[in-house]
């Protein structure tokens, strides 16, 4: 029997568990592939499904998420309800990222239709405007580490920021990036798929002995 | 044997938690608001019949509650720690800690 010493480590490692399945990082992945795609077809096609792209993933990726952790990580760590407390910390790590992002998309609008703007303004949102996403999806990325307690998201933020910044001074356009990224997280996601199921093998008759 | 004096705050623990599978038990139902029979196993690393053992315990002595249904069309066992199991655990660390600060260095 593996000792505790804190309670707090107890709830870590409950939690952990759980999200140890890859299947976020996998979808993850998926979401800046699909919006990478999106924004190649815009300009194929010329029709902007960039634009629109994240609102369909959200309502197509969310659902299957759910499931595939119903069907996946459940039959084989079982189910466990953590809870309001994490939630809530969550909840409202969403609603200031929304707060701040309607601030940003403001300020954006603002410099941009502003007549008679300072240059300034357009030379840090439009000239550096890869390095500013490579920042932004890093800091996301700290604050959902933080908030959901997994590390591993830091480094998809830092190698974000790494990749646009790289991006920025080689002149790689923004979709082949999330491309890049995207791919790197989902092989990640596998990964470690692979090793939970490895580690929690699926056993036939979990549900009878729960149910005994 | 009556215990010295300097011993009786242990006499105020409660044993039925202190055992330490029941302990180990309690502190994973304790972080959590439910869970099932296969996730406590997994996370107490206790055998099926060990882990049904004390659960039974706890249940009978109303620390625990379970509850059956049916999820996806399987049947499904939520466990978790009633009030009075919440409780006692809270009492459970004010008495050990209580006990173990009186002990001389």
């Amino acid at each position: 029997m593996t000792k505790q010493n804190t309670l707090r480590e107890v709830e870590k490692k409950a939690y952990m568990s759980y999200h140890q399945d890859g299947l976020l990082d996998i979808f993850i992945g998926l979401y800046a592939i699909a919006f990478g795609l999106g924004i190649v077809a815009d300009k194929v096609l010329d029709f902007s499904f960039g634009i629109i792209m994240p609102g369909i993933l959200i309502a197509i990726v969310l659902p299957i998420w759910l499931q595939a952790k119903r069907k996946i990580t459940m039959p084989r760590i079982g189910y466990v309800n953590f809870g309001t407390r994490g939630s809530n910390k969550l909840f409202a790590l969403l609603l200031g990222l929304s707060v701040a992002g309607l601030g940003v998309f403001f300020l954006f609008t603002m410099a941009t239709f502003q007549d008679g703007r300072p240059e300034w303004i357009e030379t840090i949102l439009f000239q550096y405007g890869m390095i500013w996403i490579g920042l932004g999806a890093a800091v996301i990325g700290s604050l959902f580490a933080y908030t959901m307690g997994l590390k591993r998201l830091h480094g998809y933020g830092l190698l974000t920021l790494a990749l646009f910044i790289s991006g920025y001074f080689l002149s790689v356009p923004f979709e082949y990036l999330l491309l890049v990224i995207g791919s790197v997280i989902i092989a990640s996601g596998t990964v470690l798929l692979v090793q939970f199921t490895r580690r929690y093998p699926l056993q036939k008759g979990a549900i009878a002995i729960a149910s005994q | 044997m009556p215990l010295p004096p300097s011993d009786e705050g242990i006499q105020n623990i409660d044993r039925l938690i202190h055992e330490p599978s029941r302990l180990i038990i309690m502190m994973h139902l304790y972080v959590v608001q439910s869970a099932d029979f296969q996730f406590l196993q997994h996370q107490t690393e206790m055998t099926p019949g060990n882990l049904s053992s004390h659960l039974r315990k706890l249940e009978d002595a109303g620390y625990i509650e379970v509850t059956k249904d049916f999820v996806d069309r399987t049947p499904h066992t939520a466990l978790k720690l009633t009030k009075k199991g919440r409780e006692a655990f809270k009492q459970y660390r004010r008495d050990v800690k209580r006990f173990i600060d009186k002990l001389p260095e």
